[in-house]
């Protein structure tokens, strides 16, 4: 019951950062119909951000992550600028364009942090929690905190404000939400942004937990990707039971299967998704290609 | 116009990438001279210089780099002078197979690296088709399967490594109930057999055989269930970054026993990913525990220093011993290639870093570690 439940706590941890991502992957989805592959090189360009200003200019750590996250929202728009023309026209130039762009970031980051990658330490250097013999680190807890009150202001700003709401409207129909005077390109520019913003707060989270490398976005982009297809793409919602579901899989996997954890995953992942192939959510919610 | 403007923009941004990914890629440029009598002599460096592994891949390089400039400093072997290609494998051995067809086409007479032992058993059939000697940086007993005329290692195997452990742990100490955490890449797999070897010739049987997958990133189920074991020590078989979030997890889930393993628990990639702290106590057994055991060890630490301006370690020690026995055989084969080099390398007698080199048919040229204890953040051998 104890390694159930440690084994539990421990893939809640990781599955918090693959929601993050999840929500990146679907957010743009569901606003633009694409596919962004280079989400998870954001992610790990927010991680070094986060570290360079967390460890190298001492900043707070709080601080850092919202600097990052405002940089990487510039990269967002960035990508999003240069694919927008092709929007409605060359599905299939943005999608290998989104690739070079991830491509470019990792070589980006090699080139400014070089190949070896950095520890980031503990910004909450407190011993874990002990409850009948279940440890939990109390960094694990802000992990899934952050998570948790991200995700919730994601809910606000698409159903309280004019612009999330304009949003939804372009997700729906963007040739209706055109006519009624709605910017779809400034739309799909600010889902960039919020998509590669919360990757670099996924990035920044994970540093500590983990070893920020340039290899580091390819897991986390999959495992992400993976969470949100398997809530359902393009549901918000959906990408954080996908990729809370993904994290607990893969550490359940790993206590059971071991070396093989990885292909049981998978597997589970594909015999869910052809039960179910749009997801636990079922949303789809555009598809303009 | 607006439009062709744009899309250039993306065309360009896949151009950048691909020049990006070619710059993380093969450098040799023309395919003149293979082993000609004039000219650079061109020996190729195959390490991961990108990817997880690149940590391995940048201390090789420098270790190789550092022996080659003394060597072009004193005149270089034969008034020619030494050039390193380098050539980044990702740490991939299907990326590696595709560089070991160029080493030779591009005019590379030897090859150092990789340090990643699966990468180097996949080039290994190719290397020997076209009679390039390799000395690698790679450990796994599975380097010597290949029985490879043109393989050599620049250190011991895994199995030095661990009966050496073992002898410490079992023999020495007296650990009967011991845990394991390995990986499944070829380095942990490795590094699982020679160790469960060394321990079952003692007929001691591991209380616990975790193995995880080389990208596995939480590992409490692992951890929990070895906790539950109460082990007296635990053994690590896995590259830096794992080993370190192992040890680090470990920790945070209250396991207190000492870990012990191979080299990459003596690395400062390791110390940090862990946490100083995390790694008090920690068993290494290493045929390099620190930059100061002897003269020639402390030359070297200070020659690193001065050219990268960071501490040496282990991998760029034994690159450095590797480049240099490389060098001695050519220059005592007065510049020979293929197979005349080969048997040069094998006929080198070496006083390096790691210690004395004596190669044997196997490609080993080094059978002996020591065994340290990380003690205020620094390895230090055991009296």
């Amino acid at each position: 019951m104890q390694v159930f439940v440690q084994t539990f706590i421990g893939g809640l941890s990781l599955g918090a950062i693959y929601a993050l991502v999840a929500m990146g992957f679907s957010l743009v989805y569901r606003t633009m119909g694409l596919v962004n592959f280079a989400h998870g090189n954001v992610v790990m360009i927010g991680a070094y951000l986060v570290s360079t200003f967390y460890l190298t200019l001492a900043l707070p750590f709080a601080l850092a992550v919202i600097i990052a996250m405002l940089v990487t929202g510039l990269i967002g728009v960035v990508i999003e600028r240069v694919l927008r023309p092709l929007e409605n026209k060359d599905f299939d130039l943005m999608l290998i364009g989104t690739i070079g762009f991830g491509i470019v970031l990792e070589a980006l980051a090699i080139i400014i942090w070089g190949a070896t990658g950095t520890a980031v330490r503990n910004p909450v250097p407190v011993a874990p929690l002990n409850i009948l013999g279940i440890r939990i680190r109390t960094y694990d807890l802000v992990v899934l905190t952050i998570a948790a009150l991200a995700t919730v202001m994601l809910a606000l700003f698409l159903q309280r404000t004019k612009r999330g709401a304009a949003m939804q409207a372009v997700a729906m129909d963007h040739e209706a939400a055109t006519a009624v005077g709605i910017h779809v390109g400034r739309s799909n520019a600010i889902a960039f942004a919020i998509g590669a913003g919360l990757a670099a707060l996924a990035g920044g989270l994970v540093g500590p937990l983990l070893y920020v490398s340039p290899a580091m976005g390819g897991s986390l982009g999959i495992k992400g990707f993976a969470g949100a297809i398997l809530g359902g793409f393009g549901s918000i919602p959906g990408a954080i039971i996908g990729g809370l579901a993904i994290g607990v899989l893969d550490s359940f996997t790993a206590g059971h299967f071991q070396g093989y954890s990885e292909l049981v995953t998978f597997l589970v992942f594909t015999v869910v998704i052809m039960i179910r192939p749009t997801g636990i959510f079922g949303e789809r919610t555009v598809n303009r290609a | 116009m607006k439009h062709v403007l744009r899309t250039a923009a993306v065309v360009l941004a896949i151009g950048l990438a691909t020049t990006a990914a070619a710059a993380c890629s093969p450098p040799g440029k023309d395919s003149t001279n293979t082993g000609n009598n004039s000219g650079p002599i061109k020996i190729a460096v195959v390490d991961a210089q990108s990817g997880q592994l690149s940590s391995l891949g940048a201390w090789e390089l420098k270790g190789a780099r550092l022996a080659a400039d003394e060597w072009n400093k004193a005149g270089g072997i034969n008034g020619r002078q030494i050039q390193l290609n380098v050539y980044d494998d990702q740490g991939d051995p299907t990326v590696g197979t595709n560089l070991a067809h160029k080493i030779s086409s591009e005019g590379n007479i030897a090859m150092l690296g990789t340090a990643e032992s699966a990468v180097t058993i996949a080039m290994a059939p190719i290397l020997q088709q076209d009679q390039i000697p390799n000395i690698t940086s790679g450990q796994s007993p599975g380097l010597v399967a290949v029985k490879s005329p043109f393989l050599f290692l620049n250190g011991p195997t895994s199995t030095t490594y661990d009966e050496t452990l073992v002898r410490y742990l079992v023999d020495k100490k007296g650990f009967k109930r011991i845990a394991m955490v390995t990986n499944n890449g070829s380095f942990g797999k490795g590094e699982h057999d020679a160790f469960t070897k060394s321990l079952s010739s003692r007929s001691v049987t591991p209380i616990a055989d975790q193995v995880v997958t080389t990208d596995q990133k939480e590992f409490s189920s692992a951890l929990t269930t070895i906790r539950q074991q109460n082990p007296e020590v635990i053994f690590l078989g896995a590259e830096e970054v794992q080993s370190g979030l192992i040890v680090k997890q470990a920790r945070d889930l209250g396991v207190t026993a000492p870990f012990a393993g191979a080299a990459p628990q003596g690395t400062p990639v390791f110390l940090n990913t862990a946490g100083a702290a995390n790694c008090e106590a920690i068993i290494v057994s290493s045929p390099y525990l620190s930059n100061d055991v002897s003269e020639a060890t402390r030359k070297f630490a200070a020659a690193y220093k001065a050219a990268f301006n960071e501490d040496a370690e282990l991998h760029g020690a034994k690159a450095y011993d590797g480049a240099q026995i490389l060098f001695t055989a050519l220059k005592n084969s007065k510049v020979a290639t293929g197979k005349a080099l080969a048997d040069a390398i094998r006929a080198t007698k070496y006083q390096g870093l790691l210690g004395n080199f004596a190669y044997d048919d196997t490609g080993v040229g080094i059978y002996n570690t020591s065994i340290g204890t990380i003690t205020n953040g620094k390895l230090v051998a055991v009296s």
